[in-house]
């Protein structure tokens, strides 16, 4: 059965393909119309997904969107409604926006694809979150908990899932059952975001520099937070509206009410110094809605546990993106295991969809899924090779062996490396086939990736990726801890004695968002890893995207290319291609005359 | 003012109009953030096309001029934000409205979608159009020798990207290069007449929900705050038969 899945029209636009219960491509769209966080129709990422494995839309039993369409407009209106007479300005906006193209959904499906409209079907947006975490986890039955801003009325869900087989009987069908839900404008991601867009940062977007943010502050005001959400006598929490406006306008998320609490808001344009006293209230506030979002995930998971009395967690939406949080989860709530998939956000949905409706419309027999992201478009080194010397680039080609040797020579000598292996990654992270690797010990390193690449904030920490045999040795990582590292999906201190070796990748408390590796996951990376560590002693290596600020990461070696070409990296690798970078003559003249 | 980057005689016109949008701080920071973001947004577009174009030659000077583009995109946006930080901005906020179209962008070009030639000749057109609009804001900001150091660097590379433009079209189609270029200038002129358009009937768009909002939600807003009211906060169950059809959207 050929199923194609399909996320979009809000953020990060994404498409995935399962085959006889087996993902088999997925990719989101940003990574092939090149504009971050794309949210349009995903037509590149369907031609693609259809394009791998030489269908046309007419082959596909299924086309599933990841959410219902027509819910949401209903919750659109009805907060418009409930917020008249001051919603008249966002009103025009908001049915615009839907009436435009989002409600009418299966209608573009069909003419986009030309597929029957019998064929195209519809899950909830917290199913496919729920589906996107635990039907690609290797668990076979878990506690299941999704959390984002809102998909149609849901911004929390919780509940359990089987897999077909579970009890030991042929016939049993996967199922996944959300038992219960909050609902909007109640929302932990909205709450983030809103605190996101106070500090200054990008919506949807930046949520991660809270968290950076959050490790230099001190949560000085927990109590200002918990006035505006406030916990339920039943074990969740409620927001006080009079604190926020993105339930009534798309334009602001924060009332005048939230700056009376809080103080000023940050200007954008502003940078962050943590040294004054406003850039320490600021990483106040970040650690305070940061320590509240962990203490409200911590309870609802324990209350979860108990519940299912299950080992297992999968946790998926956009706020398990949260690696601080995730890993506070993992230890207090009393399950064994958190699984987190690649892609716990919305772009994820596309797969999620895809196999909700196989396991679960479909009922077809349960099949375990590759426990990798690389399901996105193979990197071409011929491609890398021949642009680099039409250019006149330094290109040498290695065997495997010679390779990873001759990378971890220009590791050692502080270049920094543009990795390109393979099939990319699906979600928001690089975790080993779309990487910029450098040396994981020096500060200086750290500037000099910030100065010249990746131009972020003082305050963002870098990851580590450590081989999962060494892993131990540098990180304390709890129990469960390097499965939650597999994917980079939790942060967990660096071990007191290494952290001066490990400066560039050891954030301000201590801790880092480490990649645990295993060989069967990514091997030439953890070739390269041992190698290193042959000659440094450490397996470790600093693991960033491989992008520039405001880019999606690379896709194509050519895209790789054109990174490589004009910021600061110094060695581009894609399959046994290694360009060294050398400086080219400029095609500009020094004056110039109009032609 | 450099040969060749003569001004269009509507903006040669318009000069008092630019004079008076630059002569203010707030309409000055806003236009140069707004000209960061477009030259940041073109030089991602012309990124693209080094990464499609099978021609090398035009790999390079594409990149080249894409790298050119981001950093003109990273000055104008670092001048306005220490225009900003010496001076916090007016009441108003920083993106009330544009008060005159500047820069060139690309007009939602998909570069996929174009040849190099069709490429090369937009390219020319859009560059020359902001070389010489580039040209009347450097007068405009003589005061601030800052900002004019950021535009005489800008109108500088404006005038290589217009050459090499124009020098590569005869290249690959010297029998066609100014029928490229007419073409070009017709899109151009068509995207604007789409835009304005676009504007106008959303302005209509607008009118008519406003119209819509008041007279005909009210009951339904009364109803929907009623029903608000009922709903109690925290958890709420959900039925295990609840599952929807698989084909609804509801």
């Amino acid at each position: 059965m050929k199923i194609l899945g399909i996320s979009a029209h809000y953020h990060d636009s994404a498409a995935a393909l399962v085959v006889d219960g087996v993902p088999v491509a997925a990719v989101q769209e940003e990574r092939l119309s090149r504009h971050k966080n794309d949210a349009g129709f995903p037509l590149h990422a369907i031609e693609w997904c259809l394009d791998r494995e030489k269908l046309d839309p007419g082959d596909l039993d299924a086309v599933v969107f990841y959410e219902r369409s027509m819910l949401k407009f209903a919750r659109i209106l009805t907060c418009t409604l409930r917020a008249f007479p001051r919603s008249w300005r966002s009103f025009p906006h908001a049915m615009k926006n839907t009436l435009g193209d989002k409600v009418w959904v299966r209608g573009i499906i069909a003419s986009q694809l030309g597929v029957d409209r019998k064929k195209i079907l519809f899950t909830g947006h917290h199913e496919a979150h729920a589906a996107a975490a635990f039907l690609t986890s290797p668990s076979r039955r878990a506690a299941i908990l999704t959390a984002d801003g809102v998909g149609e009325w849901a911004t929390l869900t919780a509940g359990s899932g089987a897999r077909g087989d579970a009890a030991g009987l042929q016939t049993a069908e996967t199922s996944i059952s959300l038992r219960r839900e909050v609902r909007f404008p109640h929302s932990l991601g909205m709450l983030y975001s809103t605190f996101t867009a106070y500090l200054g940062f990008a919506v949807n977007e930046d949520e991660y520099k809270v968290m950076g943010l959050a490790a230099y502050g001190r949560p000085t005001m927990v109590d200002q937070v918990r006035r505006v959400i406030r916990r339920t006598p039943d074990g969740a929490f409620t927001i006080v509206p009079e604190y926020f406006e993105y339930q009534t306008t798309a334009t602001r998320s924060y009332s005048s009410k939230f700056v009376d609490l809080f103080g000023p808001p940050r200007p954008s344009y502003e940078p962050i110094d943590v040294e004054t006293a406003e850039g320490r209230r600021f990483a106040d506030i970040a650690a305070s809605v940061q320590r509240v979002l962990e203490d409200t995930l911590v309870d609802i998971a324990r209350a979860l546990q108990q519940e299912t009395q299950l080992p297992d967690l999968c946790f998926g939406g956009g706020v398990a993106l949260n690696g601080v949080a995730n890993a506070r989860i993992l230890a207090e709530s009393g399950f064994e295991r958190v699984f987190v998939p690649p892609a716990p956000g919305d772009a994820g949905c596309a797969l999620g969809a895809a196999l909700y409706a196989d396991r679960v419309y479909f009922k077809n027999p349960d099949r375990d899924v590759p426990d990798h992201p690389f399901w996105g478009p193979e990197v071409d080194a011929a491609h890398l090779a021949r642009a680099a010397r039409e250019d006149d680039q330094h290109v040498d080609e290695f065997n495997d062996a010679a390779l990873i040797e001759r990378v971890a020579a220009d590791l050692a000598a502080n270049r920094i490396v543009g990795w390109m292996d393979g099939a990319s990654e699906y979600g928001p992270r690089a975790l080993g086939h779309r990487s910029l690797l450098a040396a994981p010990h020096a500060i200086a390193m750290r500037d000099r990736l910030n100065r010249e690449i990746k131009h972020r904030e003082e305050f963002r920490p870098f990851a580590p990726v450590v081989t999962a045999e060494a892993a131990d040795r540098y990180f304390a990582l709890p129990a469960g801890g390097a499965r939650l590292a597999r994917f980079m999906s939790g942060v967990f201190p660096v071990r007191s004695e290494w952290r001066a070796e490990l400066a560039a990748v050891t954030h301000v408390d201590g801790s880092a968002r480490v990649q645990v590796l295993e060989r069967s996951m990514a091997p030439r990376l953890h070739a390269l890893l041992e190698a290193c560590g042959r000659r440094n002693g450490m397996p470790v290596l600093l693991n960033t995207s491989f992008n520039v600020a405001g880019e999606p990461i690379v896709n194509t070696a050519l895209e790789g290319y054109s990174t490589f070409r004009r910021c600061g990296i110094d060695v581009l690798v894609a399959g046994p291609a290694v360009v060294t970078k050398r400086a080219t003559a400029s095609a500009k003249p020094a004056t110039e005359h109009v032609a | 003012m450099s040969a060749g980057t003569r001004s269009a005689p509507l903006d040669r016109l318009l000069r008092p109009l630019h004079k008076w949008v630059w002569s203010d701080h707030d309409r000055r920071v806003r236009k140069l953030l707004i000209f960061g973001a477009v030259e940041t947004d073109g030089g991602r577009d012309i990124l693209r096309a080094s990464e499609v174009t099978p021609d090398p030659l035009l790999r390079r000077l594409y990149l080249e001029h894409a790298i050119d583009e981001l950093h003109h995109g990273v000055l104008f946006r670092e001048r306005g934000e220490a225009l900003l930080r010496q001076r916090g901005l007016r009441e108003g906020g920083l993106f009330s409205g544009n008060p005159l179209p500047g820069g060139h962008g690309l007009d939602d070009l998909v570069v996929e979608d174009q040849g190099d030639p069709r490429l090369l000749a937009f390219l020319h057109i859009a560059e020359k159009t902001a070389a010489g609009r580039f040209a009347i804001y450097k007068d405009c900001v003589a005061d601030d020798p800052a900002t004019l150091a950021i535009f005489e660097k800008v109108l500088r590379d404006e005038v290589f990207h217009m050459n090499y433009s124009y020098q590569q079209l005869g290249r690959l189609t010297p029998e066609l290069q100014r029928r490229h270029v007419w073409r070009a200038r017709g899109t151009r002129l068509w995207n604007r007449y789409l835009r304005v358009a676009a504007a106008i009937a959303g302005l209509i768009g607008n009118i008519l929900l406003t119209g819509m909002y008041f007279i005909v939600l009210p009951p339904f807003a009364w109803a929907a705050r009623r029903a608000e009211r009922r709903e109690t906060p925290g958890w709420r169950a959900l039925a295990a038969d609840r599952a929807a059809s698989p084909t609804s959207q509801y």
